[in-house]
């Protein structure tokens, strides 16, 4: 039987995405804003 | 509108668009990872946080490499565009070690015991990802653009040349963290169904990569545009 540690992997997985998918929109809005100040 | 301003347009819109593709491909490998790939006996369902862990170390590693790669080349080569990409990689890279250095403590405590030890291998590793953020200040620091890219490019160099180091750490020090098990000389060892996951998610991995890297680009062609007029008024 495999031990109940399953709240460490959805923590894991809902870290990962919450990083990733900030840092690529925060990312993409200061791309935006420095092309709209060109 | 300029060609400096047309470039950054065009890296910025390609950009976006690989990486909306690869954040969709990331929502799938998380049905793969979670929903199709078979728990490890041993371990547990905290096992399946390898498929995100692992896929951050190696594009940050890789983002840290082509830091160093592209800061050499730009010591040798003094072009622009090399500076411009070590810089990219570099802010990437940073956001992938926070991904690996989040995940990788959630992962160590229910099977480790400890959320961090201090060890060859995640020492290193930590002393890597600071290396490369204080490479951000230094860049935010110098105003004079080939003064920046000299001495980030020198940074760069040597962050590089930890890299193969704390690949190795595991096999020079006594560690907790596990020795590699796909990147190694003899065949991996991973069931071929937990393999074909944690390939799929490195692919998308590297993908995000590349998009995040050329937006960056294109931020930083629109920055050096605006600095460019600055100087010029």
């Amino acid at each position: 039987m495999p031990p109940d540690n399953a709240g460490y992997m959805v923590a894991a997985y809902i870290v990962t995405a919450v990083i990733l998918v900030g840092y690529a929109v925060g990312l993409w809005w200061r791309a935006e804003r420095a092309i709209r100040d060109e | 509108m300029s060609g400096t301003a047309a470039s950054a347009r065009a890296f910025v819109r390609g950009g976006t668009v690989v990486t909306g593709l690869a954040l969709l491909a990331l929502a799938g490998v998380y049905v793969l990872a979670l929903g199709f790939t078979p728990i490890e006996a041993r371990q547990g369902p905290a096992q399946k946080i390898f498929y995100l862990h692992v896929p951050a170390a190696w594009s940050a590693l890789l983002a840290y490499s082509l830091v160093g790669l592209c800061g050499g080349l730009y010591l040798w080569l003094n072009d622009r565009r090399l500076d411009r990409f070590a810089a990219a990689s570099a802010e990437v890279g940073v956001a992938f070690g926070v991904v690996m250095l989040t995940t990788g403590p959630i992962w160590a405590k229910p099977i480790w015991g400890t959320w961090w030890t201090w060890d060859a291998r995640l020492t290193l590793t930590l002393f890597l990802f600071f290396l490369f953020v204080g490479y951000l200040a230094l860049r935010a620091a110098l105003h004079d653009p080939s003064e920046r890219a000299r001495f980030s490019a020198v940074v760069g160099v040597l962050g590089l040349l930890l890299v193969p180091f704390i690949h190795l750490s595991v096999y020079f020090f006594r560690t907790l963290h596990p020795q590699p098990i796909v990147l190694k000389p003899s065949p991996p060892s991973l069931p071929p169904e937990m393999l074909r996951t944690l390939l799929i998610s490195v692919l998308v991995f590297v993908l995000l990569y590349v998009g995040l890297v050329t937006i960056r680009y294109g931020l930083a062609l629109a920055e050096e545009e605006r600095e460019g007029r600055l100087d010029a008024a």
